[in-house]
């Protein structure tokens, strides 16, 4: 199926939601200005995109990381957004962290019922690596302690 | 919002990638990241689906990978800016006395803010 940028559309619930939240109360707005908003929604991902893309190639990478999308912002001139970005990256990870370390321990507990009933090992604080599903390349590199003044 | 962040990263330094946990302060640093979302940590903080935003991503033929943070980034950066648009619009709506944001107020803010100089005819 061959999306073309034009059928990618968001949510428009979703969209609608966003501008509902960012305006005060008592404020509408119209379907022609919410569809119009979606729009730039989507060419501002596209834009995005694309400016990240540069990065991660100027970087010789083939994968398109978050830093490339940081970079991507201060160069469309949206600084303002890197606080916020940078925090929810933050909040993201630790939840991505905490999501694989629970389905890799599903996981094992489900083969260590296979193996045997009487070889109950808990592991409860099993530190593994990251798997990157999506990632081929390791950029979560396990935490490294900053040590710094 | 996470308005008291006693993490130990200081603005300048620029390493978003790297998961920037002193172990000394790990149990607090952990409390005081208030997570913006209500369900649960990590489960929603993006309002937008990160399916259809990385599908739009890969419409672009010179990307060929996206890691998930990327996407997720992308799919945050663009809730703000729909924050923002909304919002710098609305001024003109303002101006004009009315309650009801309008096609052309986004056309007059699009025009006025050099930010959004990016999408001069890209809208129908």
């Amino acid at each position: 199926m061959a999306e073309r940028p034009e059928d990618l559309n968001l949510p428009n619930a979703v969209i609608t939601r966003i501008i509902k939240e960012a305006l005060p109360d008592g404020v509408n707005v119209s379907k022609e200005a919410r569809r119009a908003i979606s729009q730039a929604a989507s060419v501002f991902v596209l834009y995005a995109t694309s400016c990240a893309n540069n990065f991660a190639m100027k970087a010789k990478r083939k994968t398109l990381n978050a830093g490339d999308v940081l970079s991507a912002m201060e160069e469309m001139e949206f600084e303002r957004f890197l606080e916020p970005l940078r925090e929810a990256l933050e909040v993201y990870k630790k939840g991505q962290k905490g999501k694989k370390e629970v389905s890799e321990q599903k996981r094992k507990d489900r083969e260590k019922k296979t193996d045997s009933e009487n070889d109950k090992s808990r592991e409860e604080e099993e530190e593994e690596e990251e798997r990157m599903d999506e990632e081929p390349e390791a950029e979560n590199e396990a935490e490294e302690e900053d040590v710094e003044n | 919002m996470a308005a008291v962040v006693a993490t130990p990263v200081s603005p300048t330094e620029l390493d978003p990638d790297r998961i920037e946990e002193e172990i000394r302060g790990g149990p607090e640093a952990e409390e005081e990241v208030a997570p913006p979302q209500t369900t649960g940590p990590g489960t929603r903080l993006s309002k937008l689906p990160l399916a259809r935003i990385k599908a739009l991503m890969k419409t672009d033929p010179d990307v060929s990978l996206a890691s998930q943070e990327s996407v997720f980034i992308i799919a945050k950066a663009t809730e703000l800016f729909v924050e923002m648009i909304a919002k710098d619009s609305l001024v003109y709506a303002q101006q004009g006395k009315r309650k009801t944001l309008q096609r052309k107020d986004l056309d007059n803010a699009i025009e006025a803010i050099d930010e959004f100089a990016f999408l001069e005819g890209t809208l129908d």
